[in-house]
């Protein structure tokens, strides 16, 4: 069991094409990687690299060409109940949020565990005020989105994640919209998360969390998986020499 | 000083406003002083209220078709909403066979009259399917109506963020679901003042009803300028009971915008 990885990607291929279909890129090349439960896993890569694109595959927001997604024992594929399955069991965190703008902080956390899990109402409330309790944000439960700031909205989009009681998270660049004085609360709460042993798939750009609290680094350049290796090794001694590169420039 | 440019502009304001009322009055003296009109608005009331022999106040014969007008257009007015939902989701569905549907149905209605399409539905399908002219007239304007509000309703899904949809699906709901709580009610919020102003055409659209035998408001009018020969008196009534439905309506969902909003 101890082997048996959360997430199973085998030889992912996804092609943008240009708008008039004349030429297409590779946003993902023939990626394979297996993730296990506990894992934290950065994405870091020169933007255009494909990380966010093959992020939004493991939850079927992207649909790939060619190759194979698991996840948690589910195929990923043209079955819908499959998606949603899957979706159930991955959080996913985004770079703006993305909060309900016409529902409270507590409505927003708790309408899919009311809706997808069917839990009570009674539940979702203890839900709802733990987890706000957790991310720091308990007395802005009746706020609308609106009145909160970007950490805060972005605690809350985690929070709401979380509600879903998700065996993976995915964090898709969760500060880069971020004013840089609320970066270290959001951190702050992936980092916990992290500690807390949730199995993380994280693409950002800031590379003191990668070292602090990442177990293994992805380091992507055009679609393909460069470098896949610990967090010490990648930061201590690159192989590749794109890797190289990257890391003499964002250090 | 500047209180002083404060009571200059409202002094010139209201100078304007009393110069644009006086040119108004003027023309309207003048021209019907020229027109050798007879003006009986005494004799108006009656036709909106009226008492019977012992003594009850009754509805007059611009109420009664007022009646009319309200009932066929509170109908229609759900209906088109129905039926312009169910086109604007046909139009965003996956499916083709949807899609031509909701767009031939569209454009055959916004692109030809609304008195031809009342008169095709009434003199052809009518008789066919053996449906009352109350009936025709509700079917018609639903149709019409709903297609314009079916592209309001497709705009308005349309300018909801991407992220709106891909939260709510990373979260496990349902294509359904994602409708129903995240992109319909913000939907609605965004386009309840053009829906408002096609609530307000199927008022004023609602006249055409009288050329199929409906004694709807516009039709009492007619008939009682027939009788009694105060046109204008009439019109002029006429005019002003759809203007009161129709600002009501415009003030009431005022109201109620105001009331839902949220921060954003």
């Amino acid at each position: 069991m101890l082997n048996k990885p959360i997430i199973s990607v085998k030889g992912l291929n996804k092609l943008f094409y240009n708008p008039d279909k004349s030429s297409k890129i590779d946003a993902v090349k023939n990626v394979s990687v297996d993730i296990f439960q506990g894992e934290v896993v950065v994405v870091i890569g020169p933007s255009g690299a494909g990380k966010s694109t093959f992020l939004r595959c493991l939850n079927g927001l992207e649909d790939f060409d060619t190759g194979n997604i698991i996840i948690d024992n589910i195929p990923l594929n043209h079955h819908n109940k499959n998606r949603l399955e899957i979706r159930k069991e991955v959080g996913m965190v985004f770079q703006s949020f993305n909060l309900f703008p016409h529902m409270t902080v507590g409505k927003n956390i708790n309408l899919a565990v009311r809706r997808v899990r069917k839990k009570s109402v009674a539940e979702c409330d203890k839900i709802t005020v733990d987890l706000l309790d957790k991310v720091g944000i308990i007395d802005k439960i009746d706020n609308y989105p609106g009145q909160l700031s970007g950490g805060q909205q972005q605690r809350v989009a985690i929070a709401r994640a979380l509600a879903m009681n998700p065996k993976v998270m995915l964090f898709d660049e969760a500060t880069s919209a971020l004013d840089p004085e609320m970066i270290s609360e959001v951190l702050e709460v992936m980092k916990n998360l992290a500690k807390d042993g949730m199995t993380m798939v994280v693409v950002t750009h800031e590379m003191g969390f990668a070292r602090e609290a990442g177990s293994r680094i992805l380091f992507m350049d055009n679609g393909e998986i460069v470098e896949d290796s610990k967090v010490e090794d990648f930061f201590l001694n690159p192989v590749e020499d794109r890797s190289k590169a990257f890391l003499s420039k964002v250090l | 000083m500047i209180m002083i440019i404060v009571r200059k502009e409202v002094f010139i304001d209201s100078i304007k406003y009393i110069l644009f009322l006086s040119i108004i009055i003027l023309v309207l003296t003048v021209s019907s002083a020229n027109m050798n009109y007879n003006w009986q608005w005494y004799r108006v009331p009656g036709y909106i209220i009226s008492f019977s022999s012992d003594g009850s106040i009754e509805p007059g014969r611009l109420i009664q078709g007022l009646g009319i007008t309200v009932k066929i257009s509170v109908i229609s007015l759900f209906l088109a909403f129905f039926v312009g939902m169910i086109t604007a989701l046909f139009r965003l569905s996956t499916s083709i066979t949807a899609k031509i549907v909701s767009r031939v149905y569209l454009e055959l209605i916004r692109n030809t009259p609304l008195l031809i399409q009342l008169f095709f539905i009434y003199f052809v399908v009518s008789p066919v399917v053996n449906i009352t002219p109350f009936v025709t007239a509700i079917l018609v304007l639903s149709l019409f109506e709903g297609a314009y509000a079916s592209e309001i309703i497709r705009g308005g899904i349309n300018a909801i963020p991407k992220g709106q949809w891909e939260s709510s699906y990373s979260l496990g709901l349902s294509s359904l679901d994602t409708y129903r709580y995240i992109i319909l009610p913000q939907t609605f919020k965004q386009i309840l003042p053009p829906l408002t102003g096609q609530a307000v055409s199927l008022i004023k659209d609602s006249a055409l009803v009288s050329t199929i035998a409906i004694f709807d408001l516009t039709m009492a009018g007619q008939a009682i300028i027939s009788e009694t020969f105060l046109t204008f008196e009439i019109w002029f009534t006429v005019a002003v009971i759809y203007l009161i439905m129709t600002v009501s309506i415009s003030s009431f969902v005022h109201y109620l915008e105001k009331r839902n909003s949220y921060a954003q």
